[in-house]
């Protein structure tokens, strides 16, 4: 009759032990990427909505601003019509088409 | 070996023992000595949680140079509220909250809403600002919880209010588009809410398929306007004198590039601030350019010279007897002045505006040919991108009586909605062909690309031919007619058209004291950039549209010439004087 269980020449369960500690590590490390991946996407979306939100509020100053210009009676502020229109050939012309 | 084994497994019971008696130590703290802190806490977390923070895309105003603008985004700060079951001094809390937070509620609603003691959450303050929000936080008052708040926030205020539009409650709890490009584009606009607390490998074994191709960065982006900021302010800012001047019940305009279709501005007064929606009048938050119809008056009438000249019923050299008035199926149709001008060519009709000579046109195209023509031209909806838009009413052009032509021919009997009216006249102003007219030219998809809406749609109306012969005809009231010459630009053709409709009244019949002005123009003539459409409805004390609409109308021109730099189309030379 021989030994039915396998024989092999180095102990199993240091190797097992090492494997199981090397994927309790490596799982604890994803979990940890995981969690900083997910607190990082929360803070630069966070920080991206609070600039957005600041760029809202000078894009605010400037469109009141414009609004003040164009409320603006230039007359009333000591200026005068142009006496004459000069015309001259623009390199870069603005365009809508 | 047995007694290795039984010393082996004592050692794992003593550490499985050990373990316990740590997480039990752990517990004890948690929930007995700092039980109420975390409660608290979750208490804070499910009310805050559950809605999450609201997210939604930007609407952008495009500046002439191609930089974007928001016109819609998001603001972000505090809001305030209150524990009623762990609010332990009320009063002194209301002091210290409206002490900071000039937004919040009233005294007596503040301890009425303390005192419901079956309530755990009650919000008390809104939009406060960071440096507010960290002020209140620090003061620690037990029972008062400062969270962070984001909303719609419109940094115009007003500017361009009824075409961007508002969000507000639907049927569920979620702010969604109600009017204007809010509502149109909402599918796009709208957040799912889950995108910022993503889990990447959660994701990964879930749904493999979605992070790869995610449908939601497919289709939710932001929305890219062609209204340009400056030139709606200006528009906004001349309408509002004109309506302030002459006490008109609504007042409003559209600019347009002719040949795209893509509008600069659009405004009608009276509007409202999109950042104070409390104490507004439901009724001015729709857009009247595509929810109300009007009958045009005599804007109509190059309309009607167009499609004779586009049939061959008329050329420009044909002459007609202009006898002042006409009866016509036993109703009197007279010229604005009941003057005869005799025998004259068909620029006089546009020229001088003759109800009687935009009769005549109308006779020689005949019935059908009328019905045709301005069935292209208004028998369907534009095709605008805002919501509720209005169709013409045409039910004259299903009749046989002569006089309802003639009527429309000069644009009585005839209503239609000022989007319409643009769209038409663009026709002229664009050699014969109508093309869509549009608000947005692009959407930026979260993914990053940007997609570019097609406006392609364009049906021809008139030749090429009918239509510059039509603008010859408006250029000439331009120059001669308005404001006796005055009006002209040595260095530029500008082609016009005045309109004065009697206003209808409740029973059928018209109004003689009571008006509707509208004025159209567009320029350079023969190759336009701008149109420009304006209205003032019931304006007091004043009859015609050029005592209105003519210094609006020349305004808005010479700052598009200005702002634009468009470069002179005649008269060129190096100096000119004013």
């Amino acid at each position: 009759m021989s030994n039915p269980r396998p024989y092999f020449s180095f102990s199993l369960v240091p190797l097992l032990s090492v494997t199981a500690a090397f994927l309790a590590v490596a799982y604890i490390g994803l979990i940890a990427v995981v969690m900083g991946y997910a607190t990082m996407t929360v803070e630069f979306s966070q920080s991206v909505k609070n600039d957005e939100a600041s760029v809202a509020t000078l894009e605010s100053q400037y469109l009141g601003t414009v609004a003040r210009i164009e409320s603006l009676d230039y007359r009333a502020a000591g200026y005068a019509a142009p006496i004459a229109k000069i015309f001259v050939p623009s390199s870069s012309m603005t365009a809508l088409r | 070996m047995r007694a290795q084994f039984r010393s082996r497994i004592r050692f794992v019971l003593a550490a499985i023992v050990l373990i316990a008696l740590l997480i039990l130590t752990r517990l004890y703290f948690v929930q007995i000595v700092h039980g109420e802190d975390y409660a608290q806490k979750a208490d804070r977390q499910f009310a805050s949680g559950s809605s999450g923070l609201f997210d939604r895309g930007a609407i952008y105003f495009t500046n002439k140079n191609g930089t974007l603008i928001s016109a819609a985004t998001l603001a972000t700060g505090f809001l305030v509220a209150i524990n009623p079951q762990t609010l332990a001094d009320p009063e002194a809390a209301y002091a210290a909250i409206a002490t900071i937070a000039s937004t919040t509620m009233s005294r007596s609603d503040f301890l009425a809403a303390a005192a419901k003691k079956n309530l755990v959450y009650v919000e008390v303050a809104h939009h406060l600002s960071d440096a507010d929000g960290q002020k209140l936080s620090e003061l620690s008052i037990p029972g008062v919880q400062v969270l962070r708040e984001r909303w719609r926030y419109y940094p115009g205020g007003s500017l361009a209010a009824q075409s961007i539009g508002i969000v507000s409650y639907g049927s569920g709890d979620t702010l969604i588009g109600q009017t204007g490009l809010e509502a149109v584009y909402d599918g796009t606009l709208t957040r799912s809410g889950d995108s910022l607390y993503k889990n990447f490998f959660a994701e990964l074994f879930s749904n493999v398929g979605n992070l790869l191709v995610n449908a939601k960065d497919a289709r939710e982006g932001d929305i890219v306007t062609t209204i340009e900021p400056e030139v709606q302010t200006r528009l906004e800012y001349d309408l509002a004198k004109v309506n302030q001047l002459y006490s008109s019940r609504g007042t409003g305009g559209i600019i347009m590039d002719p040949a795209t279709g893509a509008i600069l501005a659009l405004a009608s007064y009276p509007t409202y601030d999109e950042n104070d929606l409390q104490n507004v009048d439901p009724a001015v938050l729709g857009n009247p350019l595509v929810e109300s119809v009007h009958e045009f008056g005599s804007i109509m009438k190059p309309l009607t010279m167009a499609s004779a000249l586009d049939a061959g019923a008329v050329t420009p050299q044909t002459t007609y007897d202009d006898t002042g008035c006409i009866t016509v199926s036993g109703a009197r149709i007279c010229n604005w002045d009941h003057k005869a001008r005799g025998v004259i060519p068909m620029v006089e009709i546009i020229k001088q505006s003759l109800n009687v000579g935009a009769s005549w046109v109308a006779t020689q195209l005949g019935q059908e040919k009328f019905r045709a023509y301005f069935t292209k031209l208004f028998g369907q909806k534009t095709g605008v991108d805002l919501p509720a838009e209005s169709a013409a009413l045409l039910g004259n052009l299903s009749t046989t009586q002569q006089v309802n032509f003639d009527n429309m021919s000069f644009g009585q009997g005839i209503a239609v909605t000022p989007m319409q009216m643009i769209r038409a006249l663009g026709a002229i102003a664009n050699g014969g062909v109508m093309v869509t007219p549009h608000l947005v030219s692009a959407i930026r998809l979260d993914s990053g690309v940007t997609r570019t809406l097609v406006w392609n749609q364009t049906a021809r109306v008139f030749s090429a031919t009918a239509a510059r012969e039509t603008t010859t005809m408006m250029d000439a009231l331009f120059d001669i007619t308005l404001m006796h010459g005055a009006a002209r630009i040595p260095t530029m053709s500008v082609a016009a058209k005045t309109g004065t409709a009697q206003l209808p009244t409740p029973t059928g019949g018209y109004y003689t004291d009571r008006f509707f002005h509208s004025f159209t123009g567009f320029f350079p003539s023969y190759d336009p950039r701008f149109i420009i459409l304006l209205y003032t409805d019931d304006p007091q004390h004043v009859e015609y549209a050029s005592e209105t609409l003519d210094t609006t109308f020349l305004d808005l021109v010479h700052f598009l010439i200005n702002y634009y730099q468009v470069p002179p189309d005649r008269g060129f030379s190096t100096t000119t004087p004013v």
